[in-house]
């Protein structure tokens, strides 16, 4: 009976929000294709320059090109998600360590954070030909390069959240006698993964723009290096359907983070805590 | 303390387990080059088609790379068996030390030119004295020196930018006047004259006739992968001698191989047959290292500064596969891309 009086506003709520969604929806869908229809028309009408923007139907067509009729972006779009995943885990595992590590512990911070800040001052770009240089040709230098772009996010964000654990709490478990291990299970995790996570959404999509630099540089797979060869061939139209793709697919890496998120820092969102609350009154129960 | 050392040493397995990833076979051929499977190097495409490396048994490793990469030292510290480079980098590369040999012309025929749109005023490089050039890369500078010295001038007599690879940044530079004429090879012509801006070359005579994309291998480790670099060659011969006998079926490989390049079907045809032009060699061996050419190319890159000394020839080339790279039975080969042909109509 509790758990129908709790979960009936919810209910209640979804009708008009479902409702607000699809009006929104409708609006962004509304403004997109009046932008597309205004680029048509001025490129058919010769108000803006084909070598700088192909028109929306000749990039609809090479998007045909490219998924079906060639079907030639597959393989690359698979090695340059290969590459953004390697990367992104490694260097996501990289930064939550090192940021736990330094965060935590007040003798590697003091010898680490600098050497760490001084290398985030850095410009990737400029150092992944060295990369290359040092760990060469193949998908190891372009994991490198991916990992290092998307280390530093991870890194700052896990560092932040661990150092700023609320001081009265921390107090509070110390008082109560709660054990290191506890203080970081019970406090120091909960406050910092949400900081993390955010951290993690954006070292995914600048895993992906790694994967790009890397691919410009090394050119022999990836959707980096079609766009080369496009490009090269003032191929617009199609060299546009690969850079859209990357939109989409940077988009879809966003929120499929957020949804993770929402998952993993449940206690953020109130959809998480109430999910989490049901499962647990369900084991309760039985 | 137990969960640092766990997350230390699950740290040192992710690490010590990435270099494995890019290792490559005893059989593989690495090959360095500044594109990707491409029309420019036709041969390659030819050659793994009608399944000539595998024949040899080799793994063709392409590591096509930007020009910022230093090829030479990737031929140096074996990452590379060989590498595609002009006779500038390789008598720069000679001077400054590096122990290589030059032991195939990929292109006997240079694929660098001066272009200029075809309106324009400029018939001669000379016209270009005062104007600002465009440069593709910056390996174009020393062909537009070598250029401007057969006319007697040197690179101060022009200001030079350089305007990159994408293709929108070189049509629209040479289009709208921002440069008189371009620096630049093959693919950079081919994608302009076939969308609708129209390139006259003015490349002097006199530099038409230069090998470029030789192929250069370390000199201290030439036995030790004879096998794999004759197969290798071998390969890139017949695919080579398939383009003089039968350019429909390369025509008809590049589709299937390098859909990118051929999505304009006229575009893709300009590209073969200019690159037809400057991979079929012109010596009765192909592939075969003209020494009278690169003795006569010294003393121009001299003078115009593209070089700082002349290098003796017998010292880099080396025509120790050349004989391996054309043993092969011409009439099979014929069959062979007929076969191939009347099999992908």
């Amino acid at each position: 009976m509790a758990e129908a009086a709790q979960s009936g506003p919810t209910k209640a709520s979804a009708g008009p929000s479902r409702s607000l969604r699809n009006r929104r929806l409708m609006t962004h869908a509304g403004i997109f294709l009046t932008l597309i229809i205004a680029w048509e028309l001025a490129s058919r009408a010769g108000w803006l320059d084909p070598l700088f923007y192909p028109r929306p139907s000749n990039i609809l067509n090479s998007f045909w090109l490219i998924y079906f009729k060639n079907g030639n972006v597959w393989e690359h779009l698979g090695v340059t998600m290969s590459l953004v995943f390697m990367g992104f885990v490694g260097g996501s595992i990289l930064g939550i360590v090192l940021g736990s590590l330094v965060g935590l512990n007040g003798l590697v911070r003091r010898f680490l954070k600098p050497y760490v800040i001084v290398l985030e001052a850095t410009p990737r770009i400029a150092v992944a030909p060295l990369l290359i240089a040092a760990l060469g040709f193949g998908a190891t230098s372009k994991i490198a390069i991916i990992m290092l772009v998307c280390f530093f996010a991870p890194f700052i964000n896990t560092l932040s959240g661990v150092m700023n654990v609320n001081a009265e709490k921390l107090e509070l478990f110390r008082s109560l006698g709660a054990s290191k291990w506890q203080i970081l299970r019970k406090l120091v995790l909960p406050d910092a993964v949400p900081i993390i996570m955010a951290g993690e959404r954006l070292a995914l999509t600048a895993a992906l723009s790694g994967a790009l630099v890397a691919e410009f540089i090394q050119r022999d797979q990836g959707i980096g290096s079609l766009i080369l060869v496009y490009t090269r061939n003032l191929n617009m139209a199609s060299s546009f359907a690969c850079i859209f793709t990357l939109t989409i697919l940077g988009f879809l890496i966003f929120r499929g983070m957020e949804l993770v998120d929402q998952y993993i820092a449940f206690w953020k969102y109130e959809a998480g805590r109430e999910r989490v609350s049901a499962k647990r009154r369900r084991a309760m129960r039985s | 303390m137990k969960m640092l050392k766990t997350t230390l040493l699950c740290s040192a397995i992710a690490l010590a387990a990435l270099p494995t990833l890019g290792f490559a076979q005893d059989t593989t051929v690495n090959m360095i080059n500044p594109l990707p499977r491409s029309t420019n190097f036709f041969p390659l495409v030819v050659g793994e088609a009608l399944g000539y490396f595998a024949d040899e048994g080799i793994t063709v490793n392409l590591l096509p790379s930007d020009t910022s990469i230093p090829y030479v030292a990737f031929i140096q510290n074996g990452q590379a068996d060989l590498s595609m480079l002009d006779p500038v980098e390789t008598v720069n590369a000679i001077n400054a030390g590096a122990k290589i040999n030059t032991v195939y012309e990929v292109m006997q025929n240079a694929p660098e030119a001066i272009g200029v749109l075809d309106s324009s005023k400029y018939d001669s490089v000379d016209d270009l004295v005062g104007t600002t050039v465009g440069l593709v890369s910056d390996r174009d500078r020393a062909f537009l020196q070598a250029a401007l010295d057969v006319v007697g001038k040197s690179i101060d007599d022009v200001q030079t930018v350089v305007l990159g690879e994408s293709g929108p940044t070189l049509a629209a530079a040479i289009r709208d006047g921002n440069v008189s004429a371009i620096s630049g090879a093959a693919p950079d012509w081919i994608a302009l004259n076939a969308n609708g801006i129209n390139v006259r070359l003015i490349t002097p005579e006199e530099l038409l006739a230069s090998p470029a994309n030789t192929f250069a291998a370390n000199a201290e480790t030439l036995e030790e992968k004879r096998p794999a670099m004759e197969g290798f060659l071998r390969a890139w011969s017949k695919g080579m001698y398939v383009a003089s006998v039968n350019p429909e079926a390369v025509a008809q490989m590049l589709r299937k191989g390098v859909p990118e390049e051929w999505e304009n079907e006229a575009a893709g045809q300009l590209f073969l047959d200019m690159s037809i032009g400057m991979n079929v060699s012109t010596t009765e061996r192909l592939g075969d290292l003209q020494t009278g050419v690169w003795t006569a190319l010294q003393p121009r890159l001299l003078s115009s500064g593209a070089i700082e000394k002349e290098v003796d020839v017998s010292t880099f080339l080396n025509d120790t596969y050349i004989a391996a790279a054309n043993d092969f039975d011409r009439a099979a080969v014929e069959a062979d891309a007929a076969a191939w042909l009347a099999a992908n109509k």
